[in-house]
């Protein structure tokens, strides 16, 4: 194991605070493990988020649990119906196509679609449609047991997408960057999955369609492969993920953000990107790990 | 085979316990309001989902579209053939194909909202569904039944096809519907000629 360098890693996260600064950032939260270097460490790992889409991570858990529990088969299907019911007081509420990352979905309303389908537009173009379907099929306890017994407690999910009655009780979904860190080791690791629902997992998040953060700041020239969810509603603006870069481990990277009001996408997105770009370059500045015997 | 009247009727009360089971047939059951409802016993036997596909109940339904349901139904009776679906879906389909001349476009069925078991998820409590006499349609030509003005609009339509349909109103409580228009004949049997209402020794 080579030795890690503290000196690279107070540097970068010296960085990583100057360029929240920069951009004006309310809170940041980092959290990084390098399976290379065995080298991990964190900056406000443990303070709370808004989940935003990133919670689709967790009920993209529950799913593949459900399905290794034999509750359900991914080639089941579900009606497509825009009609929820708050986890607050069970009002009905449907969603806003144009709100949605994924309005596609919107034109299947009436027919069926499978989960497998459904866990790949939740994740692939963060549909809400798809988010609020799987988890009102899977049931919010269920997924908040799966959490629970993975030992990811810091991750909340306690209603669906646009559920403004639960909101307006101050029920949210939350996350801690420690949080999403440890959900990508253990799943990663097959410690609270089987290696194959682990494989079916990051072939869907290989696949996602947003990735001006994490992998923005990942060079082109890298050959990176990056398993990923963000998340962004007005205050906040999160990535979470593991790089696969040829010839090495992977690493773990979480990077949350908050602001004060309502922003710039696109300079939040830079933030993050950024942040990620030093990551990478802190990475490159780690000696090779020496050959195993 | 191309009608209904090609399909074989059996005898709910006649099929393998496991079946019976989950059908149900001739039980009585009690509906949201506490009434008392005896499920159906006569069923048209479907041998396969391209024979359902395939077979016009009247000149613009399938069979196969009052009978599209998710994985709330009971694997049993989602995956394995034959299917059974209770005799009155044939009215069912004539009253849909006069709301469809009626309203001159296309009617749509959404998925659980034509027959549906009584073990289906969805059915808590009894409901025209299980008697296959209902049908929760919710898109018309190119207008999906959403707000309260489609499904009144159509609602009355429906009424007055037939004093003995009954459409439910907009609304978002039990009896009600908000994403789709349900319309149902009520509690109905339909025991074709040929069948013996006996009890099975």
């Amino acid at each position: 194991m080579p030795e890690p360098s503290p000196k690279a890693g107070f540097s970068l996260l010296d960085h990583v605070l100057n360029l929240g600064r920069q951009a004006q950032a309310a809170a940041l939260s980092f959290a990084f493990y390098d399976y290379s270097s065995d080298l991990s460490f964190s900056y406000q790992a443990t303070r709370v988020f808004h989940a935003a889409s990133t919670i689709k991570l967790a009920i993209l858990l529950a799913l593949f649990r459900a399905a290794e529990l034999g509750r359900v088969k991914l080639t089941d299907r579900l009606h497509v119906r825009n009609r929820f019911r708050s986890q607050a007081d069970g009002s009905p509420f449907s969603l806003q196509s144009d709100r949605d990352g994924d309005p596609d979905l919107y034109r299947s309303v009436g027919r069926t679609a499978s989960l497998q389908s459904l866990a790949e537009t939740m994740i692939v173009r963060s549909s809400n449609l798809a988010t609020n379907l799987l988890l009102d099929y899977l049931e919010v306890q269920f997924v908040a047991e799966c959490l629970q017994s993975a030992g990811l407690s810091s991750l909340r999910c306690v209603r669906g997408v646009e559920d403004e009655a639960a909101f307006a009780k101050g029920l949210n979904n939350q996350i801690t960057g420690e949080g999403l860190l440890t959900f990508f080791r253990r799943v990663h690791e097959a410690a609270i999955l089987t290696s194959e629902s682990r494989d079916r997992m990051f072939d869907i998040l290989f696949q996602q369609r947003f990735n001006s953060m994490i992998p923005a700041g990942v060079p082109d020239a890298a050959r990176a492969r990056v398993a990923h969810k963000t998340g962004e509603i007005s205050t906040v603006c999160h990535d979470a993920g593991m790089i696969f870069l040829p010839g090495r481990a992977p690493y773990v990277l979480v990077i949350l953000t908050e602001y004060a009001a309502a922003g710039s996408a696109a300079a939040r997105h830079k933030l993050v990107a950024a942040v990620s770009a030093a990551a990478y370059a802190f990475i490159g500045s780690l000696p090779p790990p020496l050959p195993t015997v | 085979m191309n009608t209904a009247r090609d399909l074989p009727v059996v005898d709910g009360l006649r099929l393998s316990a496991d079946l019976r089971a989950l059908l149900r047939p001739d039980e009585p059951v009690s509906d949201r309001a506490g009434r008392i409802h005896r499920l159906p016993r006569f069923f048209y036997e479907v041998r396969s989902w391209s024979q359902a596909k395939e077979l016009l109940l009247t000149p613009h339904l399938r069979l196969s579209e009052l009978l599209i349901v998710d994985s709330r139904e009971h694997p049993r009776l989602l995956e394995d053939f034959p299917h059974y679906v209770p005799c009155a879906i044939t009215l069912l389909a004539r009253v849909l194909e006069d709301f469809r001349a009626r309203v001159g476009a296309s009617v749509y069925i959404a998925a659980n909202g034509g027959y549906r078991s009584p073990s289906h998820r969805l059915s808590t409590v009894a409901g025209p569904h299980n008697w296959a006499s209902a049908a929760d349609v919710y898109r018309v030509g190119d207008t999906f039944l959403n707000s309260a003005s489609t499904i009144e609009k159509y609602a009355g339509i429906v009424r007055d096809l037939a004093p003995e349909i009954t459409a439910l109103p907009y609304g978002h409580l039990p009896g009600e519907s908000d994403d789709h228009l349900h319309l149902d004949l009520g509690y109905l049997h339909l025991i074709p000629a040929s069948c013996d209402e006996s009890l099975p020794a």
